[in-house]
């Protein structure tokens, strides 16, 4: 289909937006043109998700207009937004779990029955298969969403938006979650999309999608608009410039390794729900990768080792004593996991900063079980000291952290528990390019220390830059192990996916 | 439509949810331990006596899925059957006492839903102002007394029967088939289990949150409107006291009926049953003599015992 260049489908100009006390949004002008990928890209609070919310209506800009086919319009509820084909896919996804497929994909639009109010089941239930299959998803759309994994409820999102029309399809991070296989699936779809003449927004922390993807590139920093730019217009390491502010080293490499030391984890025969006979070791002094695709086994694993889940066969060493199954005990051996989702399972976020820091290592800190306030003050502030986390003062509210910072208080807090082994699952997950590298320098800081840890990484190029050597996981079993030496991406690729 | 529905469940044992269980094993206990429990006429008393609490925790049952809480119905249900007694007893008119306790209970429903939708008062907290206000109130207008006067045609809607089935029983079928029909074929009952499960996917959608979430307390509050005058008719008189603990058995029984606290995860044929398991264990433990404070304590009893076999096979 030929591209109409000429007139963009939709545009944004001049938007500016503050909430209390930051200025979220400072006129920043978008365009949107039919069968492109626009990638806007930023660090988290550069205002790509105002931005977008802006546009599908679930804020009110300020200041600035809004032009569809170059008529002037406005958009002040999502129906607006709806109304001009405007859909987002959240990261956060707008599913309702106990509702189906189909109540999901037509929900706030059910098709009426003849009386009012009542729902015309019917055609809900062909209209969503026939949605369902457009974009190659074969599932009955009866089944109740809760039971879905994440890959699985993106399509939803997506049969959702199409579903409705959408001209414009806005993407926020749609690749954090999926796997190697589920990424390429998505990517083929967004071809077809694009051919079929819809235009997509696509919201991106990875430098690869940016470039595979784009047609467009728009950079936004502090909400301002920095550069709109094509792909072809710049490269990689010249995009992060731009959007952190100040040139970075995008592939950290460790500066000097440790030699390993004594056996700090011995797994032998692990089984359990979602994997069997496992078999692996770390030492101190070792950042060892935990890699393969999403759902292979890795996060159940970790989740075995610390002592979460139950496990029906095998036994787990730490420091040569073995550990009775239950996360009580794990963590009084000095083990620590800090989990892939920080909000959710890592912090107490709406709690101070010090009050998470020494949530741990209570009992540690206070022998006799009565809290003494100067003491827990003193153990927060030398953590915030030694990990470097931006606070004023360990009062401050966990949430109003970046993410990178967040990571630190959750490391803190079991470093003040004396944690010697840690697990890390995605340490860097919704961490901003420039707080990446020094997430990765905690880590070797750790290893430095005597500590031991197990690191979990979607990112292939992570475990290379960062692991020691890897256990590479496929279908619930350690695949292979692979030496320093043979830490590639390729051979991680190779023992992830062959059958 | 549910997570449990019976169409997809398999037959095996397993599957059978904790408040089917509780259900067969109190009806076979009380069958070999009281000869005149299993007999018509007993089973017919049993859900004849139900209808209130049905009445009461049909409404429940939405608003829990909403991840919300009503601690204002069992004394929204007393103050609608006085202003119900009092009007008739002044008016001599049965349908202007109907239309008095549907006014209370569309007001407190209304005032409980803007408290809580607009004002975003805990639901926790404000049924339970309201619960206070409506029970001081009750109270108040009667001076602690029962209003005594009802004409034979309301009392009438207790102890007739229509082709052999008692009217309340009748009104019982009738409110669940209309909260069924709300609850899984209605844009509203659609909404009600995005309430509890994801407000954002409302949000986005357009869809006034805040509306209908007042409007699963009005619904709450018509229904105890309803029970009111079936709670009158039985009584034949209204008394400030009779509602009582009635929200108390209203979340027993959607809890015992495996509708969840959280995401919206909700069973409207479980309250049924949960309805009938509280009705039947009042019932066998009267026929065998148990004081009614026992039974209170029996009724918590197997709250904790159909969620704990539900927990158990990991249903939530």
């Amino acid at each position: 289909m030929a591209r109409v260049a000429v007139m963009p489908l939709f545009v944004l100009r001049g938007i500016s937006k503050d909430f209390p006390g930051v200025k979220a949004l400072d006129d920043v002008s978008f365009e949107i043109r039919a069968g492109e990928v626009h990638m806007l890209v930023g660090e988290n609070g550069a205002g790509k998700s105002t931005l977008m919310k802006i546009l599908c209506g679930a804020y009110r800009a300020d200041r600035g207009s809004f032009f569809n086919n170059g008529e002037a319009v406005t958009i002040d509820d999502p129906t607006a937004a709806r109304k001009f084909g405007i859909a987002v896919i959240f990261q956060e996804f707008t599913l309702v779990p106990y509702l189906d497929l189909a109540q999901n994909i037509f929900l706030g639009r059910e098709p009426a029955a003849r009386l009012p109010g009542l729902i015309d089941r019917r055609r809900i239930y062909t209209e969503a298969k026939r949605v369902l299959d457009m974009i190659g998803f074969d599932i009955d759309p009866r089944i109740p969403v809760h039971g879905l994994g994440v890959a699985q409820q993106q399509m939803v999102e997506i049969a959702k938006a199409l579903s409705q029309d959408a001209r414009i399809l806005v993407m926020d991070e749609p690749t954090a979650a999926l796997s190697d296989r589920e990424t390429e699936l998505l990517f083929a779809m967004i071809a077809r999309l694009k051919k079929s003449g819809v235009a997509i927004v696509y919201i991106s922390h990875r430098l690869s999608e940016v470039f595979a993807l784009g047609d467009r590139i728009t950079v936004l920093r502090d909400g301002r608009k920095i550069a709109s730019l094509l792909p072809v217009e710049t490269t990689p390491d010249q995009l992060v410039t731009l959007m952190v502010g100040r040139p970075v080293d995008t592939t950290y490499t460790r500066p000097g390794r440790p030699t390993a030391g004594e056996i700090a984890l011995e797994v032998k025969n692990l089984s359990g729900s979602g994997f069997s006979d496992i078999n692996l070791t770390v030492r101190t002094g070792e950042i060892v990768g935990l890699s393969g695709l999403v759902g292979s086994g890795r996060t159940e694993v970790a989740r075995a080792i610390f002592g979460a889940d139950r496990v029906t066969a095998g036994e787990i060493r730490l420091f040569g004593q073995r550990v009775e199954g239950s996360a009580v005990d794990s963590v009084r051996r000095g083990m620590a996991l800090i989990p892939e989702n920080r909000k959710t399972q890592g912090l107490a976020v709406n709690r101070s900063v010090g009050d998470n820091i020494i949530l741990v290592g209570l009992r540690k800190l206070f022998p006799s079980g009565l809290f003494m306030p100067r003491r827990a003050m003193k153990a927060a502030r030398a953590i915030i000291d030694k990990l470097r986390i931006a606070t004023p003062t360990p009062r401050r509210a966990v949430a109003t952290l970046s993410g990178g910072n967040q990571q630190k208080v959750v490391i803190g807090k079991w470093l003040n528990a004396d944690a010697r082994f840690f697990i890390f699952d995605e340490p860097t997950r919704g961490i901003d390019v420039g707080a990446k590298a020094e997430i990765f320098r905690l880590l070797d800081g750790l290893v430095h220390n005597g500590a031991a840890i197990l690191m979990i990484s979607s990112e292939q190029i992570e475990t290379v830059h960062i692991c020691d050597r890897a256990y590479v996981m496929r279908g619930g079993r350690i695949a292979g192990e692979l030496s320093h030496r043979e830490l590639t991406e390729a051979n991680i690729v190779r023992l992830g996916t062959h059958q | 439509m549910s997570a449990r529905n019976l169409s997809t469940a398999s037959l095996s044992i397993a599957r059978v949810p904790g408040v089917a269980i509780v259900l067969g094993a109190l009806c076979a206990t009380f069958g070999v331990m009281s000869p005149g429990f299993l007999t018509p006429a007993n089973i017919a008393n049993i859900l004849t006596q139900s209808t209130i609490l049905l009445l009461l925790a049909l409404p429940m049952t939405l608003i829990i899925m909403t991840e919300g809480l009503d601690l204002s119905i069992g004394a929204v249900l007393t103050l609608a059957s006085i202003a119900l007694a009092v009007t008739v007893v002044a008016t001599g008119s049965a349908p202007l006492g109907f239309l008095a306790a549907l006014m209370v209970g569309f007001c407190f429903g209304l005032g409980n839903g803007v408290l809580i939708a607009v004002f975003d008062i805990p639901p926790f907290i404000t049924t339970l102002g309201t619960l206070g206000i409506a029970q001081g109130l009750s109270l108040l207008v009667t001076d602690g007394q029962s209003v005594v006067g009802i004409p034979r045609s309301i009392e009438a809607i207790y102890s007739e029967t229509v082709a052999g089935i008692p009217v309340p029983v009748v009104i019982g079928a009738l409110a669940y088939a209309v909260t069924h029909g709300l609850l899984y074929h209605t844009r509203f009952g659609t909404y009600v289990f995005a309430l509890g499960g994801n407000r954002e996917a409302l949000k986005v959608a357009g869809i006034s949150v805040r509306g209908m979430l007042i409007r699963v307390y009005v619904f709450g509050g018509l229904m105890a409107g309803f029970a009111a005058l079936l709670m009158t008719a039985r009584l034949n008189s209204a008394h400030p006291t009779a509602g009582i603990g009635m929200e108390f058995d209203a979340i027993a029984a959607v809890a015992v009926g495996g509708t969840s606290f959280e995401r919206g995860n909700g069973w409207l044929f479980g309250t049924l049953l949960g309805v009938i398991a509280v009705g039947v264990l009042r019932n066998g433990l009267n026929l065998l003599a148990v004081p009614s404070s026992a039974q209170v304590a029996c009724i918590g009893a197997i709250v904790i015992i159909a969620l704990f076999i539900d927990g158990q096979r990991g249903e939530r």
